[in-house]
């Protein structure tokens, strides 16, 4: 694992006084703040990279807080969004929340319950991360593989026998083995379940029945 | 022989007389000569050349002038002339008789009569001295001449005396008083008073006769009649001066006449008595001339007389006629005129009078008549009224009802005018009564029109003071009719409005018309307990021939106020209960305005206890963050001193608001719900707008209103769309602020465009559809109008007008401020 610059978290809330009380208190819990005054403003800052969370006001003129929310989603971002919002509307949080927000609460909020909520979106974002690095490396992987290896990866991951993936490929079942154990070792996988879960993880595969 | 110029004259009078000398007939002019049998004959002859010739004439008879003598006795000039006057002045005599038989008072004709006939029987003594033979016969004639010469002088006193009027009556009676001692003397004397003796008679030739004339002594007596001519003449005299100091033209004529011909008539005899001249008496002649002054100056009274009786006549005729005329003009209009003999106390009258009062048609009136006719409350102001008029002969004038026989009441008034006599009694009262039943009636019914009326009447007069009350305008001011009749208007109108009432009264006098008073004010009654009522009143000019009156209609509207402020109440009860199901509706502004604020205070005071916690306290820290939560916290009372002004259901207020503010205040109260809507709100606010007078959280609920119905109207749209635009500006007419929310959402129908302000009229599925109906009654509790129109592009537009304050409205004039109109 690469050394990761420290989490940030991200506040953005067009009301001064509100911005200013949540940046304090963060920064009272020894983590490190970033505040913005509008999503656009904090949509030009935007650093995919920089890990951390997203604590959100849901209401602000031009740019609104769920309007943001999508744009992020567009752009592939990772970062886990908490939103903290004075108007309690119903539909709007439930809208948040399907679209995959961490957490939605509103003012005034109480410190131990947004911390907590920030540690968990930050273990989340770092989860996400490593996740998003394995996942790197594991097409790195794959891609130094060679398509006849592809392919019995796909096999193996079926489930299927050495015999069968043979006959399937069209060679025989000792060629079969060999791939078979290149894959492993380049895949840096001790048994076939590890690979499956691998590929799993990753997306890749389900090709074969 | 010569003819004398008598008979010269006579002779050319006759020769012109064309019947007696058409072709050369022969006039034979006789004279006879006295003591002659003959005559002396004048022949004239004419012929063609219209000449004469005399021929002397021959003794002897001849033919005589057969026209004047038929047969008999010769007549000769002086028979003529004598007789004639004598026959005149006895015709004169009788025709005067006649004149003083009709009327006893013409005591001059009479005495006029008497001596006329004297002087004839003087002209007959003189001619029957002129024919004496014998000194004896002379005498005798002479003394009884002195008879009718008596009767003359005394006649002729008397008729200065009475219809000259003139002369001094001790002379009078001293001239009549000496002729008397005269006359008794003459018959004492022979053989008369003016000869002591008659020697023979001489005849002397007088108008062609021979004639008596006494050879005589005079009598030393004679001096007395003498005497009392002189008197007569005198007297005469002195009436004369009289009258012509009086100027009396007519009577100095007869007076001047009379003076003449006495004093020749005096003269000739004296002369002649005295032997002075030798000629006949010819008194008679003289006082012919008196008598025929007189007769003149009395038959002019004569003529005169007819001539005043013609006018009488004409003007009893006119006299008949004019009062025929009065009776019908009396008649027509009901009149009864009527004169009252205060004496005799008998009252003459009109038949219609009769009838007006109800007398019988030949029924005798008199005062006590009258009086019982009338009826007996009024009787004693009538009684009063006479009474008056009696003593100080003022105008009678008295107003009465008479009670009819047949029950019936009449209403009269009546004029009268009081005549006295010499000694100041009053004597006569003529005057009239008229029937005023009929305006009795009419002043009756407007009595009872204004008393059943259901406001409070009040009549004034030009002083200003009440004349005329009824019992609505007792019941309004609480006072009773004597309190208020006779006393100034003022005391209705409260203290502060007094001086200026009597301003507005004058200027009301000087141009009356019908029309409410104090347009635009409120108006005051002060009633008698002090307290005061609001009052309209409406004002009336009425013009009698007593001048000019002023009804005024005062109706009592504290129920109506009170129902006023009652629907005043319900519809802020209606605004109030808008106003929180409106804050329902704007469901983001309340938590989240109060929220915000709440949730920094939360979050610095959790901060700082956990910097506090974690030792490294920094202090300027620590301040800026208990700063924030103060302001955070005021910030929070604010929202929640508005939201309760929102909520409050407070009386309306009247105060100067500034619109801008509204609209800026409103823009703050619901900015949360404008951008959870995606709403872009653009302003054009006029810069400088007046202020207007009213309630700002009213207004500024009329405002969230249109704006959240703008919102609705949006939600439909893409978000890019969703466009509104508030401006404030000054309307065209430079009266009134006009506000406009204008929306890109859908358009209204026409036919809803009226309908949408209508409560319960809603298309949303949320709401009671009760916001615009009372957004209208707010605006129009403001004096505005709210009324909506469509856009030519998309949407609609709500546009509401207040009206500015008075008092900036001259600001507004001056500024010109008139903003373009989107």
């Amino acid at each position: 694992m690469t050394t990761t610059p420290d989490p940030t978290v991200f506040v953005v809330d067009d009301y001064a006084p509100g911005r200013r009380s949540i940046l304090r208190l963060l920064r009272a819990a020894g983590l490190s703040v970033a505040a913005f005054a509008s999503a656009k403003e904090f949509l030009a800052h935007y650093d995919p990279k920089a890990p951390g969370c997203l604590v959100l006001d849901l209401a602000m003129p031009a740019l609104s807080g769920l309007e943001l929310q999508s744009i992020l989603a567009e752009k592939g971002s990772l970062l886990p969004i908490i939103f903290l919002t004075a108007h309690g509307d119903i539909s709007k949080s439930v809208q948040a929340m399907k679209r995959g927000a961490s957490d939605f609460f509103t003012k005034p909020v109480n410190d131990e319950d947004l911390l907590a909520a920030v540690r968990v979106a930050i273990e989340k974002d770092r989860g996400l991360r490593r996740e998003q690095d394995e996942l790197i490396v594991v097409r790195a992987r794959l891609a130094m593989l060679t398509p006849r290896e592809r392919e019995v990866l796909e096999y193996v991951i079926a489930g299927r026998l050495n015999k069968e993936i043979a006959g399937d490929l069209g060679t025989v079942e000792q060629t079969v083995k060999v791939h078979r154990a290149r894959v492993m070792q380049k895949m840096r996988v001790r048994s076939v379940a590890e690979l499956v879960r691998l590929m799993q993880r990753c997306g890749i595969g389900g090709t074969v029945p | 022989m010569v003819l004398t110029s008598k008979q010269r004259f006579v002779t050319i009078w006759l020769l012109w007389w064309p019947k007696y000398f058409r072709g050369g007939r022969t006039l034979k002019l006789a004279t006879r000569r006295p003591n002659s049998s003959g005559s002396t004959l004048l022949e004239i002859t004419r012929d063609s050349s219209h000449g004469h010739k005399t021929v002397p004439g021959r003794a002897g008879r001849r033919y005589l002038y057969q026209r004047t003598v038929r047969r008999g006795h010769p007549m000769s000039w002086v028979t003529i002339v004598w007789s004639m006057n004598a026959a005149a002045c006895l015709t004169l005599a009788g025709m005067h008789v006649v004149v003083w038989g009709k009327g006893r008072a013409a005591r001059a004709n009479l005495v006029f009569a008497v001596m006329a006939v004297a002087v004839a029987a003087l002209a007959a003594f003189e001619l029957a001295l002129m024919w004496a033979k014998t000194p004896g016969q002379f005498g005798m004639t002479v003394r009884w001449m002195h008879v009718p010469g008596w009767v003359i002088v005394a006649s002729l006193v008397a008729f200065v005396r009475l219809y000259m009027r003139a002369g001094r009556r001790w002379l009078a009676w001293t001239v009549v008083g000496v002729r008397t001692l005269s006359l008794v003397l003459n018959f004492v004397f022979s053989p008369n008073i003016n000869y002591r003796e008659i020697s023979g008679l001489r005849h002397i030739s007088f108008l062609g006769q021979s004639v008596s004339v006494a050879v005589d002594v005079t009598n030393p007596w004679t001096l007395v009649p003498e005497f009392s001519l002189l008197l007569l003449v005198i007297f005469v005299t002195d009436a004369a001066i009289t009258v012509w100091r009086r100027r009396d033209r007519q009577a100095l004529v007869v007076g001047g006449a009379i003076v003449l011909f006495v004093v020749l008539g005096s003269a000739q005899s004296i002369l002649i008595t005295w032997g002075i001249i030798s000629m006949p008496m010819t008194v008679s002649l003289f006082y012919y001339g008196i008598v025929a002054a007189m007769a003149c100056e009395l038959s002019y009274g004569v003529i005169r007389a007819a001539a005043l009786t013609r006018q009488l006549e004409v003007s009893e005729a006119d006299l008949r006629e004019t009062r025929e005329r009065m009776e019908l003009a009396a008649n027509a209009a009901e009149l009864a005129v009527w004169m009252w003999d205060i004496l005799l106390d008998d009252v003459w009258i009109t038949d219609k009078g009769r009838t007006l009062f109800g007398f019988d048609s030949s029924e005798k009136l008199n005062r006590d008549r009258f009086l019982s006719s009338m009826h007996p409350d009024d009787r004693e102001l009538v009684l009063k009224a006479v009474e008056n008029s009696l003593c100080t002969g003022a105008e009678y004038e008295s107003e009465y009802r008479l009670v009819l026989p047949n029950g019936q009441l009449r209403w009269m008034t009546g004029r009268g005018h009081v005549e006295f006599n010499r000694n100041g009694q009053p004597v006569r009262m003529r005057g009239a009564s008229l029937d005023i039943t009929k305006r009795k009636q009419a002043e009756e019914q407007f009595r009872l029109v204004v008393e059943a009326a259901p406001s409070a009447m009040i009549i004034v007069n030009t002083e200003a003071h009440i004349t005329l009350v009824n019992t609505q305008a007792e019941a309004v001011f609480g006072y009773s009719r004597g309190e208020l009749i006779g006393y100034p208007i003022e005391m209705l109108v409260p203290e502060r409005f007094r001086s200026h009432h009597i301003g507005y009264r004058r200027s009301y006098f000087d141009d009356a018309q019908a029309r409410p008073m104090g347009a635009g004010r409120e108006l005051f009654g002060l009633r008698k307990d002090g307290s005061e009522v609001p009052i309209e009143i409406g004002l009336n000019p009425i013009q009698t021939s007593e001048g000019l009156f002023v009804l005024a209609s005062i109706i009592d509207i504290s129920e109506r106020k009170q129902a006023e402020l009652e629907a005043a109440r319900r519809r802020n009860e209606m605004a109030h209960l808008s106003r929180v199901t409106t804050l329902g509706e704007l469901s983001g502004s309340l938590a989240h305005e109060l929220n915000r604020p709440l949730g920094a205070i939360l979050s610095n005071a959790q901060a700082a206890q956990r910097i506090l916690a974690n030792g490294d306290a920094d202090l300027p820290e620590i301040r800026e963050i208990l700063d924030d939560i103060v302001s955070e916290d005021k910030h929070a009372a604010e929202v929640l001193r508005r939201l309760r002004l929102w909520l409050k259901k407070g009386e309306v207020q009247q105060r100067p608001v500034r619109t801008n503010k509204v609209v800026q205040d409103v823009l703050k109260l619901i900015r949360t719900d404008l951008i959870s809507q995606n709403v872009t709100v653009a302003t054009e606010l006029a810069r400088n707008l007046p202020t207007v007078t009213g309630d700002p959280v009213q207004l500024q609920q009329v405002l969230v209103n249109l704006v959240v119905n703008a919102c609705d109207a949006m939600a439909d749209c893409n978000i890019p769309e969703r466009q509104l635009l508030i401006c404030t500006g000054i309307e065209n007419g430079g009266g009134a602020v006009i506000v406009s929310v204008t929306d890109r959402g859908g358009s209204i129908p026409q036919e809803q465009m009226e309908q949408i302000f209508e409560p319960f009229f809603t298309t949303k599925e949320k709401g009671m559809g009760l916001g615009l109906s009372v957004c209208r009654t707010i605006i129009a509790a403001h004096r505005g109008k709210l009324w909506a129109t469509n856009n030519p592009d998309r949407g609609a537009t709500f546009h509401f007008t207040l009206p500015i304050a008075a008092s900036e409205r001259k600001r507004v004039i001056n500024e010109k401020l008139i903003t373009d109109r989107r």
